[in-house]
């Protein structure tokens, strides 16, 4: 494995690249570690200029205020309603369901499109690739009319049920089974499987690395939906995190402090997810070791 | 035989249809009912009506009620969402600037007076204050009842004024233009950057705030014509852009709400444009700050040269029901609502509870409306005050003059093109 | 023999077809039936609260490209989302490649490990959180604007990050970029590892030069991720929404960001206006379809490229 890497001493090209990604790498951690250490901070601090990396006692302007003050009004909320860990329970069971669903519905759409030969298939493929230009606003409306004819709206289903599976979902599952070895289909197939025992017992499993990206990747898109919950969640048990950090950012008690602890302790969940995937998707880990041999 | 069969099933169906309707007309409250109520937040109004609720829910075993809780914007837009969908709320409130539009479209149902305990609507209209619920009345119906009437005057901090070397007793704002002296003075910066402001407006509130300036100086905000008069319409922009990163550098829209920051009392806004209802915040938030008295509450100001006094606009919220839920649900909804707004004692706990005033004759007479801090203060601006601009395309209108605003504010626009961008946009709000 | 492979062909196109069938449920009651409604609503007036409306053929169209839609027209929002995907994703495009070479030129894997972790942590947070954060930073009083002075040898200026029009849009790009680029860095260093070592050890025996192998050799073996990636891109920019919002929500100008999503959620939801709002979504998706042919027609001839 040796890409273009560099190779012999240490030259000023090498140099000059790490200079070039620390200075990204400052660009990209500055805002995450601004939101770390206001976390704890007190709201005099934050806007204090210049700002101090460091939470100190000095500003605080309350005795009773601790480090941990912040976090405290981001669980409690502000009139101790409560419900942040009901609505962070919301969004991991509709981030995970969905991801689950889509990884198995693409999955099974994308080796359908991408193994077989049936009349139609371009069709068939070109019509789910489309559904990739509509913007949600567009069909906003028509989809809560949907969900409120199937008494969906403040359910969890309601929430599930429109993002089950994606059109990049089985557009990427498609492009990664488009190579994968005829040979082991075939011979599944002499072996006497059936073609769905064929899907879970062989094409699944040597998937791992696509259904990592994408699993993660619609983990993520459902942890971040906000438009879709303000329409269907109304009830405050039924909110999910997105929807608790806008409400909580626009009520007049909040202060940066306590929204910055409110933000970190949502991406909490997934940092933890995305370092414990980490190895399926960096250093191009998905271009499918298994399969390049 | 089959013929009979037949004539017979057709009268079974008749009598039954017939039977169903008559049955209609006798309503039930008896059996369960389930109660959707929306509103937008408020702590102190959450405590208080959850409450009455519970206690209503004692009286109506057979009535649940589900409350959802939204921001004042985002409730706008569900409640319009789930009106499009054909569902809605049973009950919900929303500013009258956008529920009147409820009123014309047939959505919202007409005040049960049976139920709320009067005899017609003329006798409602009699329990309030002069002209305080004519914008619900429609077609000769009342369509809701007010949750509240508010208008905006201006708070300030006395600790903050004296920091300066102001006198907040003598120095206070009278005019618009002291309100530029005053802050000018007031305001801490480091370089051009604020850390201290003396006022700021409440942007994004323009019919409430803004359309009183522009008729100060004599113009005015019309449902056939737009904005009239162009000359104050310009001055009072040209008022917005000095006040602005162009101009005097005093504020802007982008810098954190001033109302947000009263109530904490760090030093760094002097005053805000709010209701009574902020008396109640204060207490809540930082109670040191509101019993230490450092804090008072002055007339909104007008513009030196003005030709017409004219105090900052009220606004109204008023309970309404879905025209489209059941004879029953409707009933118990006015039930619902009786029962919070007009029971004895109630409109007495909003106002010092909340801070909200029910314009009812018997409440603006007590002893507990006078006895509130400033209430004077509020009452006199009201008195020079008119409704906020619930007509027409009002929603769209206020987002026009918003944008306007931040065009000169903020992009250095010519007040005069400003203008004219403006009464286009408007006129053609109002011609859609 | 041969009726028998061809009856095994059918049954297997069979199976095919069913297993594309649950998806294809789902889009055509999700996405399909949907985007028809709004096709069908986008021919009438329809308002979000009067019980009736009217055919008016195509005048919410008309209306569209002649009038001003309240002070928010639809030309503006054109222009508006046109600057934010061109000062987006042509960027951001060539800055991640660019990430995503560098990073595989190092000789220690560790590193490049910890440089893509870095990179791709911002785009794990919500956009509601990356908006709340950077409002506080663009803030004059905040942490952005304080670099800013910092750098130009300034103080005390008011760069203006959420007040002047052109730095508006700079910051909502700003935000936009900085989320996304480690999410593309990464696609691209999946395309980069995917070319054959062999390839660049031939190179290498022939003497090539880093740069001349760049463009002579990755470039072009690159291309199918290169037009996947800014596909991708170039779609989610047009259809950003987030970002505006919350930024509009904090007090910030409108006009200068009013990107076409926004416009059409102000429109239909916060002004009631369904019809035109509908409308405006179906010009945004013909807008949609067209780059996405497009790009797909310019990259046909060198689809498949052999490693």
């Amino acid at each position: 494995m040796n890409n273009n890497k560099f190779v012999g001493k240490v030259g000023i090209g090498e140099i000059l690249t790490y200079v070039v990604l620390i200075l990204v790498l400052i660009f990209t951690l500055m805002p995450l570690l601004f939101m770390v250490t206001a976390a704890f901070m007190d709201a005099k601090q934050i806007m204090s200029m210049p700002y101090t990396w460091i939470p100190s006692r000095k500003y605080f302007t309350t005795e009773t205020r601790t480090f941990f003050t912040n976090f405290q009004k981001a669980i409690l909320g502000n009139h101790g309603e409560k419900i942040f860990f009901r609505n962070l329970i919301n969004s991991l069971v509709v981030a995970f369901t969905c991801s689950l669903t889509t990884v198995l519905m693409a999955s099974l759409c994308g080796y359908g499109l991408a193994k077989f030969n049936f009349r139609g298939k371009t069709a068939v493929f070109m019509a789910i690739m489309s559904t990739m230009m509509i913007p949600f606003e567009a069909i906003m409306i028509p989809l809560y009319l949907v969900a409120s004819k199937f008494r969906l709206i403040n359910t969890i289903p309601g929430l599930i049920i429109p993002f089950l599976v994606s059109a990049f979902g089985v557009f990427q599952m498609r492009q990664y089974l488009i190579t994968f070895p005829g040979e082991y289909l075939d011979a599944a197939r002499v072996d006497g499987l059936s073609e769905f025992k064929i899907y879970y017992r062989i094409v699944l499993p040597n998937s791992t690395p696509v259904i990592a990206t994408l699993g993660i990747l619609s983990f993520r898109n459902q942890w971040d939906n906000l438009l879709w919950p303000l329409l269907c969640s109304q009830a405050e048990k039924m909110k999910t995190i997105p929807l608790y950090i806008s409400k909580f950012a626009e009520e007049k008690q909040t202060d940066e402090g306590a929204l910055m602890a409110c933000a970190l302790l949502a991406s909490i969940p997934m940092f933890i997810l995305f370092f414990s995937l980490s190895k399926y998707f960096l250093g191009g880990a998905a271009v499918y070791e298994s399969r390049k041999g | 035989m089959k013929k009979a069969l037949v004539l017979l099933l057709c009268l079974i169906t008749i009598i039954s249809s017939v039977f169903a309707q008559g049955a209609k007309e006798e309503v039930d409250t008896n059996q369960p009912i389930t109660l959707e109520f929306w509103t937008h937040e408020d702590d102190a109004r959450q405590a208080l009506e959850e409450r009455y609720i519970a206690e209503f829910q004692e009286l109506h075993p057979n009535v649940t009620v589900n409350v959802t809780r939204q921001s004042a914007e985002k409730l706008r837009e569900l409640v319009q969402t789930a009106f499009a969908a054909g569902e809605g709320p049973s009950f919900f409130n929303l500013p009258i600037e956008n529920e009147f539009q409820y009123i014309e479209a047939g959505r919202v149902a007409p005040a049960d007076y049976e139920t709320l305990g009067f005899k017609d609507a003329k006798d409602l209209l009699n329990a309030y204050a002069d002209g305080m619920i004519d914008a619900v009345y429609y077609d000769g119906d009342i369509y809701g009842l007010p949750l509240e009437t508010t208008n905006w005057s201006i708070f300030l901090n006395k600790k903050v004024f004296r920091d300066a070397g102001l006198d907040p007793e003598k120095d206070y704002p009278k005019t618009w233009e002291d309100m530029v002296e005053v802050s000018k003075k007031i305001i801490i910066r480091d370089g051009d950057i604020i850390q201290r402001r003396g006022f700021d407006f409440r942007y994004s509130y323009e019919l409430t705030y803004f359309v009183p300036m522009v008729e100060q100086l004599g113009g005015a905000l019309s449902e056939s014509e737009g904005c009239v008069n162009k000359d104050a319409w310009v001055k009072a922009l040209t008022f917005m852009q000095n006040w602005g990163p162009q101009g005097e550098n005093l504020g802007n829209p982008t810098l954190t709400a001033a109302r947000k920051l009263f109530n904490k009392d760090n030093n760094d806004i002097a005053m805000c444009n709010t209701g009574l209802y902020q008396e109640a915040r204060i207490l809540s938030d930082n109670p040191n700050f509101y019993n230490s008295g450092e804090w008072m509450v002055v007339p909104y100001p007008v513009f030196e040269n003005a030709v017409k006094d004219v105090a900052g606009c009220y606004y109204a919220h008023f309970y309404m029901v879905n025209a489209d839920a059941s004879a029953a649900e409707q009933k118990m909804a006015w039930e619902l609502i009786k029962y919070m707004l007009l029971t004895p004692g109630h409109a007495e706990e909003y106002l010092t509870n909340v801070g909200l005033i029910q314009p009812t004759k018997a409440l603006l007479e007590s002893d507990t409306y006078a006895s509130m801090p400033y209430s004077d203060v509020f009452k006199n601006d009201f008195a020079r005050a008119h409704i906020t601009y619930y007509g027409k395309g009002a929603t769209a209108i206020q987002s026009a003059i918003n944008s306007a605003i931040k065009q000169v504010m903020l992009q250095g626009a010519d007040p005069a093109a400003a203008y004219d961008a403006l009464q286009k946009n408007v006129m053609e709000i109002l011609a859609d | 023999m041969k009726t028998k492979k061809y009856s095994i062909e059918r049954k297997q196109a069979r199976w095919g077809f069913a297993f594309t069938v649950p998806c294809l449920v789902f889009f055509a009651i999700f996405s399909f039936y949907p985007i028809i409604s709004a096709f069908i609503t986008s021919l009438t007036n329809r308002d979000a609260i009067k019980r009736t409306w009217d055919f008016i053929g195509f005048d919410n169209y008309v209306y569209l490209f002649t009038q001003s839609n309240g002070g928010f027209s639809l030309m503006n929002s054109l222009k508006a989302t046109g600057i934010f995907t061109i000062g987006t994703f042509i960027p951001m495009v060539v800055v991640s490649l660019l990430l995503a070479v560098l990073i595989m030129q190092l000789r220690r894997p560790s590193h490049s490990k910890i440089f893509e972790l870095a990179f791709y942590t911002p785009a794990v947070l919500s956009s509601v959180v990356a908006a709340t954060i950077w409002m506080i930073l663009f803030q004059p009083t905040g942490l952005f604007n304080q670099l800013t002075n910092t750098i130009m040898r300034t103080s005390g200026r008011d760069y203006q990050w959420l007040t002047s029009d052109a730095m508006l849009r700079a910051s909502t790009i700003i935000v936009y970029f900085w989320k996304y680029i480690g999410y593309f860095t990464i696609l691209f260093i999946t395309g980069l590892a995917s070319i054959p070592p062999t390839i660049y050890e031939a190179a290498i025996v022939d003497g090539s030069s880093r740069w001349h192998t760049f463009w002579k050799i990755t470039l072009p073996l690159l291309k199918p991720t290169i037009m996947l990636v800014s596909i991708m891109a170039m779609l989610q920019c047009l259809k950003t929404f987030s970002t505006q919002y919350m930024f509009v929500q904090g007090g910030t100008a409108r006009e200068p960001i009013d990107v076409i999503t926004m416009n059409i959620y102000y429109t239909g939801v916060v002004n009631r206006r369904l019809g035109r709002s509908s409308a405006m979504s179906i010009i945004l998706f013909v807008i949609m379809l067209f780059f996405t042919f497009l790009q797909f027609k310019t990259q046909k001839g060198d689809e498949d490229v052999e490693y």
